[in-house]
């Protein structure tokens, strides 16, 4: 599955990485999986300000991903 | 109603003359442009604003916050042009413009939608120093103004 990083995230991570879905993986579960691996961006990644978004909606970090391409991780808005 | 994302600088003028080249007979317009500032609140010199934005959604929420404008107010028409990537300081990052009938209405809805596009707008933004580089955080002072124009129901 591809994961899409923006905002300080994408500073940290790049714009996308690519990293295989566990079984019954959640986006809490991706989260936390995630910043361990990438201890730098741990704070960020696991701040509740930072919403995940699948197919263009926000999802909830119950959120299902098995069989998705694509998730996103979107950093508190700053406005225009 | 003209919604735009635009890669280069925007031109008030243009886009105001523009705008007023498709009134039908309207006794008001308000128009609004913000400004990249020249210096962050510490003082620093800012050397350029970034405004990242997201491919689909960043369109999306300008035009539901466009949308929001002509359903609420009585305005006959509005523009909104909004920078993306790297702004110099002293350029514009936003036109917005309404028309109307009369004044109050077309006052409010830009109030409205500058609000709107403060806090919705899906950007993120950095300032480039000669420092180094800060992601802007939301101001607590935006949410605010944006609260102003949540509808709640009258009390019993």
């Amino acid at each position: 599955m591809k994961i899409g990083f923006f905002g300080r995230l994408r500073d940290a991570l790049g714009d996308e990485r690519e990293v295989p879905v566990e079984s019954g993986e959640t986006v809490a579960h991706l989260r936390s999986r995630l910043a361990g691996l990438h201890p730098g961006a741990a704070h960020d990644l696991l701040s509740p300000g930072v919403r995940a978004c699948v197919g263009d909606e926000m999802v909830g970090e119950d959120f299902l991903l098995a069989g998705q391409d694509r998730v996103e991780f979107l950093p508190p808005l700053s406005g225009g | 109603m003209t919604v735009r994302l635009a890669d280069e600088a925007i031109s008030a003028e243009r886009e105001l003359a523009e705008f007023m080249a498709g009134l039908a007979g309207e006794g008001a317009v308000v128009s609004f442009l913000g400004i990249a500032r020249a210096r962050t609140p510490k003082g620093e010199t800012v050397e350029r604003l970034v405004l990242e934005h997201h491919p689909r959604l960043t369109a999306r929420s300008l035009d539901e916050i466009a949308a929001a404008a002509l359903g609420r107010f009585g305005i006959a028409s509005l523009r909104i042009v909004h920078r993306r990537g790297a702004v110099p300081p002293g350029e514009p990052i936003v036109f917005v413009a309404a028309a109307a009938a009369h004044r109050r209405a077309a006052f409010e809805a830009v109030d409205y939608m500058m609000d709107r596009l403060k806090t919705d707008a899906v950007f993120w933004k950095r300032e480039d120093t000669p420092e180094g580089s800060r992601w802007v955080e939301p101001r607590e002072d935006d949410h605010e103004a944006r609260a102003r124009w949540i509808e709640a129901p009258c009390p019993e």
